[in-house]
């Protein structure tokens, strides 16, 4: 059975095929549109999965969307009800959003592919996140939370999973509906601290571990828990509900002090950007104090020993190992793309499984379902440039790559088919040594143009890790995909200074050699020679860029910054400077 | 009277720190563009002259940012942007929606061309504008010694490319400009228009299921929900 998944309209537009059960190809529509969170109907995410697997639109037996428009559009339509008069300015503007487009998904499916409409089939929002988590996961039975923004109604469910060889089912047990969401709560504060919304919640997090949680009091009256353990948002600190400009009302601003203008740096040093600091690390506090209540409360309830996240909000890797270490559960699971993008997979694996009633699969444990990149094509760029290329065996290529690292060169690294999600799990990174606070400056300066307090992440063997940072039981797992953030032991601080935080944490990526061959060799060659072997792991993209896909895109973003090396397969290119 | 025009538009510090920051954005903007084109591009002359190109627009956004917060802070009030009037001063592209995958080398070295010469053109009329304001007028002048740069290769480079068609692929990007603004002006009405009609119905229809759905949502309780129904996958409610 051939399924196609889709997900399109809000931010992170993605394709998956799913053939006979397996997933075959998936792709965020910004990496091969290079336009970042390309949300558009992700036509060229779509042509990708059907030329990777050698299909026309034809032989599919059925698209599913990731979502139900129409009941989206319900909850739309019901909030500028509830809020009249209030919603007076917000209401053209989001009625002609819905009507232009958003709402004639099964027309645009249809009329973009040809396919005949009776195939075209649309899942929940949530029941897609948690297809997604657990249909990918490595288990048999497991608890499910999905949390984001919002979805048609719901922005958090609570449910459970079980696979066998009759019948799969994803049982979802409750709900809290729009507008009382934890991440429009995380996305109100990233707005309010001038970032980007659902760009910039990383940034928050990253502030976070630079203040106090001294206004947590402050943040708990805008979102008030129920005694049944839900919470619900006193909608009069908000706008996001009547406004399609402000997420935050006065009374918010009231609070917290005015808000920080986006082009303006916080500065850490000055009272102002410490309040923004404290201001962070309050509501990354009370995001985890209610996230585990509610995972200790389904663990309760469940008696089941793993846990599978899903939504945006799954990709707060500091609230992540809070769950892990205080709900009960021994595992959690997060997939490489548990936001809207691998809600693509997710809808596709749900029709297959549960609609179409199809036996169950082991599910290949990986992130990389995207293009390949081809090294002739970096080989044939470099030299058109003059630039130095070397075609090398493997062992003397790793060997290479590893003394580059060794002596302080910032590696960009193509390998295989491109990654699935947010995270470069290296397929498509920049690879550098870890040791110095200089290294990670430099990357900051020369090539990622980031905000100092934002930290890098290390990639280790996953044997190793627990040598170097301070793992749970379960904690392997939940690195897999760089989805948690652990302790660095005090003893390798000072060794790791570019990739441990300020608090003392980093988001490890735990690799095993078959997820990765070629970067694990890398990293046992690295640690050969440096006695360490981990090495610094960032996405391998510029500031406001999607992450590369293509040779020629590495190729023009290792011309357009302070990189050293460029790997694509089996190809080295260096710029003269190195080679000198 | 364009110059009066401008003095009034940038006279506003608020308003210029603001612009410039606009600015800044679409230089960025245009910087991803010009990097597409060069990815785009299996000329290597072309891709190397894309990537110098972009490069200067990061710089140039560099240069908006810095100053536009420079002078954001230097405002006792750093909110008070007020009215931006961006189509009465766009930045560079600022108005052109440009779609690099959809262009030939020729036909996108011609709109490049014409957009630069246009952004040329705005940008010595704005540091003409500001000739009280001494270090943003510094600014307008190294970017637009830059983009003389930019105007040049763009032409060369189209003669080199399609040295028959050089006319009609400048003619055809002219009247493609044209015809986007034609558009984007017609939009904008037809959403004017919408809105008004939206509106309207706002408070003429809605008031009574507005005041439904209040008391609706009055006697809901709170805290958790029953999950929604496992409802077919061929309804999109």
């Amino acid at each position: 059975m051939r399924i196609l998944g889709v997900s399109a309209h809000y931010h992170d537009a993605a394709a998956a095929l799913v053939i006979d059960g397996m997933p075959v190809a998936a792709v965020q529509e910004e990496r091969l549109s290079r336009r970042k969170n390309d949300a558009a109907f992700p036509l060229a995410a779509i042509e990708y999965c059907l030329d990777h697997a050698g299909l026309e639109p034809d032989d599919l037996d059925a698209v599913v969307f990731y979502e139900r428009p129409m009941l989206k559009f319900d909850r739309i339509l019901t909030c500028a009800l509830r809020a009249f008069p209030k919603s007076w300015r917000s209401f053209p503007h989001a009625m002609k959003n819905s009507l232009s487009e958003k709402l004639w998904v099964r027309g645009i499916i249809s009329s973009h592919l040809g396919v005949a409409r009776d195939k075209i089939l649309f899942t929940d929002h949530h029941r897609s996140h948690a297809a997604a988590a657990f249909l990918t996961a490595p288990v048999r039975e497991a608890a499910i939370l999905t949390a984001d923004g919002v979805g048609e109604w719901a922005t958090l469910t609570v449910g459970h999973g079980a696979r066998g060889p009759d019948k799969t089912a994803i049982t979802l047990l409750r709900e809290i509906r729009f507008p009382h969401s934890l991440g429009m709560l995380y996305s109100t504060f990233t707005a309010y601290l001038g970032f980007q919304v659902n760009e910039g919640e990383y940034k928050v997090m990253g502030l976070a571990s630079y203040g106090r949680p001294t206004m947590a009091d402050s943040v708990r009256k805008v979102i008030k828990r129920a005694p049944d353990g839900a919470f619900r948002l006193d909608l009069d600190y908000f706008d996001f509900h009547t406004s399609a400009k402000r997420s935050f009302s006065q009374q918010f601003v009231d609070l917290f002090g005015p808000p920080r203008d986006p082009f303006d740096p916080i500065d850490l040093t000055t009272a102002e950007g410490q309040r923004f600091a404290d201001c962070a690390a309050s509501v990354q506090l009370v995001l985890e104090d209610i996230l585990v209540d509610i995972a200790r409360a389904l663990q309760r309830e469940t008696g089941l020993a793993d846990l599978c996240l899903g939504g945006g909000v799954a990709l707060n890797g500091v609230a992540n190992a809070r769950i892990l270490a205080e709900s009960g559960f021994e595992r959690i699971f997060v997939p490489p793309s548990p936001g809207d993008a691998g809600c693509a997979l997710g809808a596709a694996l749900y029709a297959d499984r549960i609609h179409f009633g199809n036996p169950d699969r082991d599910m290949p444990d990986h992130p990389y379902w995207g293009p390949a990149v081809e090294s002739g094509e970096l080989a044939g760029l470099a030299r058109q440039d003059d630039l130095p290329v070397q075609e090398m065996e493997e062992e003397a290529l790793i060997e290479t790559v590893a003394r580059d690292l060794f002596e302080g060169r910032i590696v960009g690294w193509m390998d295989g088919a491109l990654e699935l999600g947010p995270r470069a799990l290296g397929h498509r990174s920049i690879l550098t040594a870890p040791h110095t606070s200089q290294m990670r400056d430099r990357i900051n300066r020369d090539i990622k143009h980031r905000e100092q307090f934002r930290p890098f992440a290390p990639v280790v063997p996953a044997e190793l890790a627990e040598r170097y940072f301070e793992m749970p039981p379960g904690g392997a797992r939940l690195a897999r995909f760089m989805s948690g953030v652990f302790p660095v032991r005090p003893e390798w601080r000072e060794k790791l200074a570019a990739i441990t935080h300020v608090d003392g944490t980093a988001r490890v990526q735990a690799l095993e050699r078959g997820m990765a061959p070629r970067l694990y060799a890398l990293l046992e060659a690295y640690g050969r020679l440096s006695g360490i072997p981990i090495l610094l792991n960032t996405s391998f993209n510029l500031s406001g860029e999607p992450i590369v896909n293509r040779a020629v895109e590495g190729y023009l973003t290792f011309r357009r910054c302070g990189m050293d090396v460029l790997v694509a397969g089996q190809t080295r290119v260096t710029k003269k400077a190195v080679m000198r | 009277m364009i110059q009066l025009l401008h003095r009034f538009v940038w006279r506003d510090p608020a308003r210029r720190a603001r612009k410039l920051l606009d600015f800044a954005q679409t230089e960025a903007d245009g910087g991803r563009d010009l990097v597409r084109a060069a990815e785009l591009t299996q000329d290597p002359v072309l891709r190397r002259l894309y990537t110098v190109h972009a490069a200067d627009e990061e710089r140039h956004a560099a240069l908006f940012r810095a100053r536009g917060t420079e002078l954001l802070r230097s405002l006792p009030d750093q909110s008070a942007a007020g009215l931006r009037l961006n189509w009465l001063a766009p930045g560079e592209r600022g108005l052109d929606d440009l779609r690099v995958d959809e262009k030939t080398d020729a036909g996108l070295l011609a709109f490049l061309h014409l957009s630069e010469k246009t952004a040329a053109r705005h940008f010595a009329v704005y540091a003409d504008a500001l000739r009280n304001d001494a270090p943003t007028t510094e600014v307008f002048r190294k970017i637009l010694h830059d983009e003389t740069f930019h105007m040049n290769y763009t032409l060369a480079q189209l003669n080199r490319v399609a040295p028959q068609q050089r006319r009609s692929h400048l003619w055809r990007a002219r009247l493609g400009r044209l015809w986007k603004a034609y558009l984007r002006v017609m939009a904008a009405i037809a959403g004017v228009i919408g809105s008004v009609f939206l509106t309207l119905q706002y408070f003429i229809l809605i008031p009574p299921f507005a005041f439904l759905a209040k008391r609706a949502e009055r006697r809901e309780p709170d805290g958790w929900k029953k999950a929604a129904e496992d409802r077919p996958l061929k309804s999109q409610y």
